[in-house]
């Protein structure tokens, strides 16, 4: 367990204040390792929150290359960044924002065959994808590793989130009718900008151990009636992801 | 007394614009039945070619998911569906 420095206290100072947090709950964060996967609409807040409330390591993977129509939303990359790959304007973003946090940014599809290796040495996933096949995969991938799993998504104004608890609680496979067909989605920035604060206050809390998760319930946000609804969801005993998931102890 | 049937932002191109509709029926299945009687393009949204649910629609009944065997829930007047899809964006 690494400890705060005195620098580290004068940073965290207004989140440290926090009784939930603490000095404690600091000292969590700096030594947590999470994951990642995308580093586009979604990718963006969580990466730049976690990195700003001092989370230790970030891995963040994206295969693509910045372009102009991702300017809309994925914020951690600027105009001048277009052309570049999406993970080295990442680590770049992260770098400035907050050099203490140990960043490693990877230009690369997840794919079955190199998941496992990917999430290898961290502690929980961040779903920031724009698919839901690789979402699965994640998904699949962090049960098996017995793994938190932190969902979320996007269209238009709206979006969702949901945490899954491997062994605990209902997993994004537990509702899975069958494939369903991809296609270019619309989206607006602060949409992702809800979600992903979301999901980021999500992690923030698995790592610190404080507050209720979004286990069993998916938070629904329609931006457009600036409404949030909760979606009570159940574990599925027939679901072929989790089903023979224990919780871990 | 019936049914609120929530429709979704996306949807509701189907329903004149609207954001709830009331429906009839014993279970979700029959209510879906009565509301595409009065809304047909709502049809095409939930069901595919076969008839079948598509893939990408959630029902939620009382804020609770309805998954699996959706249609076959039972409902009672008073009760809610809320009608959505999976969201695949990021």
């Amino acid at each position: 367990m690494a400890f705060l420095t005195a620098h580290e206290m004068e940073r965290y100072d207004r989140q440290i204040r926090i009784a939930e947090i603490g000095k404690r709950g600091q000292e969590k964060l700096k030594n947590a390792r999470v994951f990642i996967a995308g580093a586009g609409g979604l990718g963006s807040p969580i990466s730049i929150y976690l990195a700003a409330a001092g989370v230790g390591a970030i891995r963040i993977v994206d295969r693509e290359r910045v372009e102009a129509s991702n300017l809309n939303r994925q914020i951690l990359h600027w105009n001048d960044d277009i052309g570049r790959a999406k993970a080295d304007s990442a680590r770049a973003t992260l770098a400035r924002l907050n050099p203490a946090t140990r960043t490693e940014a990877i230009c690369d599809t997840i794919t079955p065959e190199n998941v496992a290796q990917l999430v290898a040495g961290c502690d929980l996933i961040v779903d920031a994808m724009d698919n839901l096949p690789t979402r699965f995969l994640l998904n699949k991938t962090a049960i098996e590793k017995n793994i938190p799993f932190f969902h979320g998504a996007v269209h238009g104004f709206e979006g969702r989130a949901m945490t899954v608890i491997p062994g605990k609680t209902a997993c994004l496979r537990c509702m899975y009718r069958g494939p369903i067909p991809q296609e270019t989605f619309p989206v607006i920035g602060v949409a992702t900008a809800v979600i992903g604060s979301i999901q980021a206050t999500e992690v923030i809390k698995w790592i610190a151990g404080i507050g209720a998760l979004l286990e069993n319930r998916v938070m629904v946000y329609d931006g457009l009636a600036m409404r949030f609804t909760e979606f009570r969801i159940q574990k599925n005993p027939g679901c072929d992801h989790c089903a023979d998931a224990a919780e871990k102890g | 007394m019936g049914v609120q049937v929530h429709i979704h932002r996306t949807h509701r191109v189907s329903t004149d614009g609207k954001e709830v509709v009331q429906a009839e029926g014993s279970c979700v299945g029959e209510c879906l039945e009565h509301l595409v009687k009065q809304y047909p393009g709502m049809k095409e949204v939930l069901f595919d070619q076969k008839g079948n649910l598509r893939n990408i629609i959630e029902i939620y009944l009382n804020h609770e998911s309805a998954y699996p065997d959706e249609l076959k829930k039972t409902v009672n007047d008073g009760d809610e569906i809320h009608l959505t899809f999976m969201l695949a964006g990021g």
